[in-house]
Formats: C-alpha cells, sequence, structure tokens
C-alpha cells in the first residue's frame, strides 16, 4: 500500500511517516502543495493524506486539482478544530474522511485502514443465487454454461443479487444502475431485464428474473 | 489403373441424400422467409468428403479403406453446416431436421444449451437417411461460426509458444461473450418483432 503523506510542519510529518511505515505502508512525504501534486502526477497511490493549511497551494486546492485530473484515490484531510468550514468545504471538493488536529496516531490508523479497505474488502469477489454466480472480476455469469455480461448488465444483476430479498422497481434500478445516464428510461431497464433474462437461461440456469415491464422485479430461483 | 472410389457404386446414392437434405432446408428457410420476412440462414454448406480425406479418415481411425467403413462406420461421409442468423433460427431449423420423412436420428447433442468446455457451441445432428446414409449436420449462429472458425486456425498455431493456459482462457472468454452478444441481438429482435405485432 502507497501512501502520499502531505504535511507541512516537519516534525509532524516524519513522526506519521515513520509510523506507517512501521506499519508496513510504503510513504512519500511532501511538504507543500506543490510538491504534493507532483507526487501525484508521477506515482499512484492507494491513500493520500492532506493537511490544509499548507504553502504554495493548500490542502484544498492540491484536492479540487486532483479531482478535476479524474484521480479518485481516496483522500484524508487533516485539518484544525476551528476549521468547521474546512472541513465542509473539503468533504464537498471530494474529501473521503477528515481528521482534526491533534489526534492519536491510532485513529489516523484506523481511517487509513478503512479508505484503504473500501475498494478491496467491501465487494465479494463473486455473488451467489440460487445455481448461479456473477463474477466481478471478469463479469462472468456462470452456471453449467458460462457468458461475459456488459457494465450495465452486470451491474443490474448484481443489483438484483443484492436485493433477492424482495422486489425493486424500475425508478429505483434507473437511479441505482443508470444514474449517470439521463437518457436511460424504463424501456432500459426492460431491455436489459429481457437480456439478463435470455442469458440466465443460455447459461442453463434455473433462476429467472420476476417481473413485468415498467414494473417491479425479483430474481427467483425455479 | 485409376483407383476405385471408396464410395463405391454409391457415389449417385450420397449425392442424392444430400440434395434430398438441403431442399428440405432451403424449403424450409423459404417458408420462414416469406411468414417472417426474415432469412433465418446466413449460409448453408454442403460437401461430400473428399476420396483423399476419407480414406485418411479411416486409416486414422484404423479401419480398411472400404466402402462399408466410409458409409457404415464413419458418419460423416455427407456433411452439411447451416449457419443460421439468430440462435432461434438454429433450433427452428434443428426441429425441421429432426422430423424430416425418411430420416431417422442418430445422434443430437447440443453444445449450445451445453456448451463444450473449451467455449465450444454448436448444434449437431447425425441422420441416417433411408436407413443407409448416413449424414452429419451442425447447425449454429454466425457468431458461433466466427468463433469456430477463428479457434480452429489458432489452434494450429499453438506450437509457435506463448502461454497456454492463458490462451485457453482468453479463447473461451472470446466464445462466452460472443454467446452473450447472440442473445442480446435475439432480445433485440424479439422486442422489435414483440412491438410490431402489438402496433399491427
Amino acid at each position: 500500500m502507497k501512501i502520499l503523506l502531505a504535511e507541512d510542519t516537519k516534525d509532524l510529518n516524519r513522526v506519521i511517516s515513520v509510523a506507517l511505515s512501521h506499519d508496513g505502508y510504503e510513504v512519500d512525504q511532501a511538504y507543500d502543495g506543490e510538491e504534493a501534486l507532483d507526487f501525484i502526477r508521477k506515482n499512484g497511490y492507494d491513500t493520500i493524506i492532506l493537511d490544509i493549511m499548507m504553502p504554495k497551494k493548500n490542502g484544498l486546492e492540491v484536492l479540487r486539482e486532483l479531482r478535476s485530473a479524474n484521480i479518485v484515490t481516496p483522500v484524508l484531510m487533516l485539518t484544525a478544530k476551528a476549521e468547521i468550514d474546512d472541513r465542509v468545504e473539503g468533504l464537498d471538493a471530494g474529501a473521503d474522511d477528515y481528521l482534526t488536529k491533534p489526534f492519536a496516531m491510532k485513529e489516523l490508523f484506523a481511517r487509513v485502514r478503512a479508505m484503504t479497505r473500501r475498494k478491496t474488502e467491501y465487494a465479494d469477489k463473486q455473488l451467489q443465487f440460487a445455481d448461479f454466480t456473477l463474477n466481478n472480476e471478469k463479469f462472468e455469469l456462470k452456471s453449467e454454461n458460462s457468458v461475459r455480461l456488459s457494465v450495465k448488465e452486470f451491474e443490474l444483476m448484481q443489483t438484483l443479487i443484492i436485493n433477492s430479498g424482495h422486489e425493486v422497481d424500475t425508478n429505483y434500478l434507473l437511479q441505482h444502475v443508470w444514474s449517470g445516464t439521463p437518457e436511460a428510461g424504463p424501456d432500459t431497464v426492460w431491455l436489459y431485464i429481457s437480456y439478463l433474462k435470455g442469458k440466465l437461461n443460455a447459461i442453463t440456469s434455473k433462476a429467472t428474473i420476476r417481473g413485468e415491464r415498467n414494473g417491479s422485479f425479483r430474481l427467483e430461483a425455479l | 489403373m485409376e483407383q476405385e472410389s471408396i464410395y463405391g457404386e454409391y457415389r449417385e446414392t450420397l449425392n442424392n441424400a444430400m440434395e434430398y437434405i438441403m431442399n428440405a432446408i432451403n424449403a424450409t428457410r423459404e417458408d420462414i422467409k416469406e411468414t417472417k420476412g426474415l432469412d433465418p440462414i446466413e449460409h448453408c454448406l454442403a460437401r461430400i468428403k473428399s476420396e483423399e480425406s476419407m480414406r485418411e479418415k479411416c486409416r486414422r481411425k484404423g479401419l480398411p479403406e472400404t466402402t462399408e467403413s466410409a458409409l457404415e462406420k464413419i458418419h460423416d461421409a455427407i456433411g452439411i453446416r447451416v449457419v443460421c442468423t439468430f440462435v432461434s433460427d438454429v433450433y427452428a431449423i434443428k426441429d425441421l431436421l429432426v422430423h424430416l420423412p425418411d430420416c431417422e436420428i442418430v445422434k443430437e447433442k447440443d453444445y449450445i444449451r451445453h456448451a463444450k468446455p473449451n467455449g465450444y457451441r454448436s448444434y449437431h445432428l447425425i441422420l441416417k437417411y433411408k436407413q443407409k446414409i448416413y449424414a452429419e449436420i451442425q447447425l449454429r449462429t454466425i457468431s458461433m461460426d466466427t468463433w469456430a472458425a477463428l479457434e480452429h486456425q489458432l489452434k494450429y498455431k499453438q506450437n509457435i509458444g506463448g502461454n497456454l493456459k492463458l490462451i485457453e482462457e482468453e479463447l473461451k472468454r472470446c466464445a462466452d461473450e460472443l454467446a452473450s452478444t447472440d442473445i442480446s441481438m435475439q432480445t433485440i429482435r424479439d422486442m422489435i418483432y414483440e412491438e410490431r405485432s402489438e402496433t399491427a
């Protein structure tokens, strides 16, 4: 795990990086906002820790620049107690979490762990329903046979499996699976439900999706 | 002196059997075109195995190079490949063939519902015409045919190296992606026709 630490107070920077390195993280140290951006442009990180008050460019400016460059690395902001507006502004600008100075090293560690595990640990590699599996590494739908799904088919199937305990309606699916696609409508949902029904049949699964066009849907094991 | 044909006096019978099956396929094709307005077949190939390949196959299988071997032990003297447009067309043509008069089904394998581990998909039929002449028929979609043709070419290149396991996995992935696309195209077609018949 690689972490970038941007903190202009030399002593604090040293203490944190020694502690993180000791815990097995690989740490790059930056002492101002511009140096932090140089590091970010050159390397990939699993987490970035940004102090807000820094010379040359402050933490919020660094954060905005990296988010506008489509860098989605989790960011932890370090703020002083009085800076409530900064914290709000930081979270709104795309920070994932913040920590108020002074803090206990134990808490910093816990927050770094929480941010780095989000990507890997929360998502199961494979979801199962009845006699088929959905593999999210390969986008593979598998029973006796297997097929590969497109991104939206995969997301729709994932949503249906996660919600297999109850029905989900067309609107819910539009908001959760097609949130970034305003042109998608009930016809889109129905077409993709139909794709998945056909593909469940093609992999020789006995499961199917119950529900009518424009209505609510639910996976059903036969 | 010219070597006698391995098919002996049955060359003509083979031709007739092949023509009989092809005529039946073509009649159904025209029928479906007429009623649904869609051609269920992209293309259709039929051949009688060449003298040379048949003799080679006999040798490979340790059979004497006789007419009996060629017609009774080996079942693909007649080979027909029907490449269909959509998955449902494969089953439509298959349904015709299994009910064909004067033909009995000797073997039927659905490698579409039960794909081979390498990803191969096709519907295989062996028919026996008038209790004498065998014909092997493969039915598949354009996508399945594409995969089989390309995979066949690559299989013979394996000795040039590369990570064999990775190549096999990737070819399987391609088969699964094509199969997925086949279902999507079928779904789109069904939707178009459903809506057309609703508005009609």
